[in-house]
């Protein structure tokens, strides 16, 4: 029996700054929750379920999904929070459309970690009895990864800091992230170390922000939208809790998350043409653009700057990374470019490849694939 | 239309006030190890799994799943983690359930949990509410729904005594299930005369505060028989909501329950409930709610919950036997009790309950929720 194909309806998304201090939790969630159905004829009514994700850390709130609830338009229907990236609830969504229980699925994601004190969210993840007295955490984890992965390919500090000039640079051209100034490579490393060899520029930047994405089976998919990219591949995986378990110098579970994707697509990396990429440093993105094989092992740097695939024009997330919902924005991103090709420069891209990630050092990682 | 779904292997763990011999992980590893046995599989077998637990304040440990893959064994696997307050069992249950019938999985082990000896529970649960208007006065969950049940007094006559006989049923029905750790008789008078804690409700309206995990394996067809000969099979199952601040919300009947109820019982082929059911599980939090539930999933008309209670139909000899187990009176792992009714609830279908086996049972109705009385959902379970 075959399984229906889901495809993204519409997207929206709050500017992304490093804190949205004149609005609330609620106020992220209905803007976008409220245009998010902007030129589809649809409304709430249509939606069978909403999907969102949150951190009750974050926001200092238990269940907190159950205080958004109005906001995230749910009443009365079928509501679950995937606490991750928003990549994973657009996965439980599209499992919901698939197995034709439903047709219509409103994903969201938001975070506001500029209310929060985001190294102890990250401090809070890891083993309580031996790792979480000593402050491991997302900084010391991406800092022992970038040391090992600088030494195991003899690639100097500075060599990162073109990248991650370039995300921010695309950053301030994509218009929904808020930039003041674009650093330029000696800016970014003259930023102050935040996590040795890495300066605080080539961490991933905290930002404030809400996005919602409009899921529907194929022929309302095709009805309501002019050129909807279809979902055609997900995979997900998880690695070991323990850090100094994992492979250094290569993200295992995000390899076998884009292997399951790429089952479900029929097609691989080289067959892409855009790929939006998570990353909690700039190390990280380059372990993650390995790992999608989107460059050899050691060979990120080249891949990631001048590859024959366009990865991360969204900037990214080194420049914005609002957390909760960065996966889902990669996948926003994603299939825009690919919806309205027009607006990123033209030619034709038919296949776009999306990447979340959640946990200490990239623990945990998830793939789809898009396609028109 | 997607793909059936089954439980084919269920595991629980001794729930107990505190379980100081093991951590979070160890729990965890105890309810899968047992849900791997029953079904005859090993984590090798599984393609993905749902960690559910309540809140990270109560137990302090912040996205829990990331560390619990260890102890299970599942690194390298798809895990995700579903939270829904008091439902978190039952909302990462629907979640398997749709990664299975949405084809993303062929088996997926579901695993629910809580810990609660190793957090401040009332305190968590108060910042439930919102941080500007509601958590001056916000006293845990315990205030609202001494509200909620005083506000169906006059109205529905769920009397002091009604929610009384649900308690002393459901506490008594607890004494010989192996799993549960609150094994006292007790007769309505007993509960009528216990220690108010917050008018109407009383001590021994409440359930026990517990450390707890459950787990299940979920299969599509494909696979299911290699677990056992007779699956409990997912007939429907629906999680809907209510906004907490709707200003029409009803207090007399839960209408995200009467909702979900309604889409599974089409799903299921469920016309007469009260006559179909062969046994009901169900998530009290406190007793009053069970008195609620019967009417929000049609188990009676609107209004004669008390009557249902009072006429001895729900007792485990009556002819729909609610919380044959105890349900929560025996055991409270709070974030585990939606998978744990499931198990109930699947044994009895599957012919293989333990200790109170409901005779010739082949339909079972489960019951679970969470938040502010809000979320709420059903399954219908079969042969």
């Amino acid at each position: 029996m075959a399984l229906s194909k889901v495809g993204v309806v519409s997207t929206a998304q709050t500017e992304l700054r490093p804190a949205w201090s004149n609005a609330q939790h609620i106020d992220l969630i209905s803007s976008v929750v409220t245009s998010v159905f902007k030129g589809t004829g649809l409304t709430i009514d249509d939606v069978d379920f909403i999907i969102d994700s949150g951190s009750d850390v974050l926001d200092g709130r238990s269940i907190s999904n159950c205080g958004f609830l109005g906001a995230l338009g749910a009443h009365h229907k079928e509501e679950a929070r995937v606490e991750e990236d928003g990549l994973w609830g657009a996965l439980y969504g599209v499992n919901k459309i698939r197995s034709g229980a439903s047709s219509i699925g409103l994903i969201v994601a938001y975070s506001k970690p500029s209310e929060s004190n985001v190294d102890l969210y990250w401090n809070a993840q890891v083993e309580p009895f031996y790792q979480r007295p000593v402050g491991f955490g997302q900084r010391a984890a991406s800092g022992i990864q970038a040391q090992r992965y600088l030494a195991a390919h003899g690639i100097a500090v500075e060599d990162l800091a073109a990248l991650v000039a370039d995300r921010w640079a695309a950053a301030a051209a994509n218009g929904t992230i808020a930039v003041d100034d674009v650093p330029g490579a000696d800016a970014v490393l003259a930023s102050g170390e935040a996590a040795a060899p890495l300066s605080h520029l080539m961490l991933a930047r905290p930002v404030d922000g809400a996005v919602a994405v409009l899921i529907a089976r194929e022929d309302i998919a095709r009805r309501t939208s002019r050129n909807p990219a279809f979902i055609t591949g997900m995979g997900t995986a998880m690695d070991t809790h323990s850090v100094a378990e994992r492979d250094g110098l290569r993200l295992s579970s995000a390899a076998n998350a884009a292997a399951m994707a790429y089952r479900g697509a029929g097609w691989t990396s080289a067959d892409a043409d855009l790929a939006e990429v998570s990353a909690s440093s700039v190390v990280g993105e380059l372990l993650a653009i390995e790992a999608l094989g989107l460059a050899e092992q050691g060979r990120g740097l080249a891949g990631a700057r001048d590859g024959k695939l366009v990865i991360n024009r969204s900037g990214g997330a080194l420049p914005a990374d609002p957390i909760m919902a960065t996966g889902l924005v990669r996948l926003a991103e994603a299939s825009r470019q690919l919806s309205q090709p027009e607006l990123y420069g033209g030619g034709n891209p038919r296949r776009a490849i999306v990447h979340g990630a959640g946990g200490v050092g990239m623990q945990n990682n998830c793939v789809f694939t898009l396609e028109v | 239309m997607g793909r059936h779904v089954g439980i084919v292997g269920v595991g629980q763990t001794h729930h107990s006030r505190r379980r100081t011999d093991v951590s979070q992980a160890g729990l965890v590893r105890e309810a899968v190890d047992r849900a791997l046995a029953d079904a005859r599989l090993s984590m090798d077998d599984i393609d993905t799994i749902v960690v559910a637990s309540g809140p990270v304040l109560f137990a302090a440990v912040n996205q829990p799943e990331k560390w619990v893959v260890d102890a299970i064994g599942a690194q390298g696997k798809s895990v995700v983690r579903v939270t829904s307050g008091g439902g978190a069992g039952f909302a990462g249950a629907l979640a398997g359930y749709y990664q299975v019938a949405g084809g993303f999985s062929d088996r997926t082990l579901v695993v629910a949990y809580d810990k609660l000896s190793e957090g401040q529970l009332q305190y968590s649960i108060s910042t439930l509410y919102d941080p500007f208007w509601g958590r001056e006065f916000a006293v845990g969950i315990m205030g609202f729904s001494a509200a909620y049940w005083r506000a169906r007094m006059d109205v529905l006559g769920h009397t002091e005594e009604a929610a009384a006989m649900v308690a002393a049923k459901n506490r008594n029905n607890a004494i010989d299930n192996p799993y549960a750790h609150q094994k006292k008789p007790v007769t309505v008078e007993d509960v009528l005369n216990s220690k108010p804690l917050c008018w109407p409700i009383k001590l021994l309206d409440v359930p026990p505060i517990s450390d707890g995990a459950a787990a299940i394996v979920l299969a599509s067809e494909k696979v299911a028989h290699h677990s056992t000969g007779r699956p409990a099979w997912i007939r429907g199952i629906a999680y809907c909501c209510e906004a907490d601040n709707a200003a029409e919300r009803s207090l007399m009947l839960s209408e995200p329950l009467a909702l979900a109820s309604r889409q599974v019982y089409r799903a299921a082929g469920i016309t007469n409930p009260r006559r179909q059911f062969d046994v009901v599980e169900v998530q009290e939090p406190y007793s009053c709610f069970e008195l609620n539930y019967y009417e929000s999933l049609g188990l009676c008309p609107p209004g004669q919950a008390a009557d249902l209670i009072a006429s001895g139909a729900t007792q485990r000899d009556g002819d729909i036997p609610v919380n044959p187990s105890g349900g929560c009176m025996g055991a409270n792992p709070i974030g585990a009790v939606g998978v744990i009714r499931l198990i109930e609830a699947a044994t009895q279908v599957m012919g293989r309950n333990e200790t109170h086996q409901i005779k010739d049972a082949s339909l079972a109705l489960v019951q679970s929720g969470g938040g502010w009385a809000n979320l709420r959902g059903c399954a219908v379970l079969s042969a």
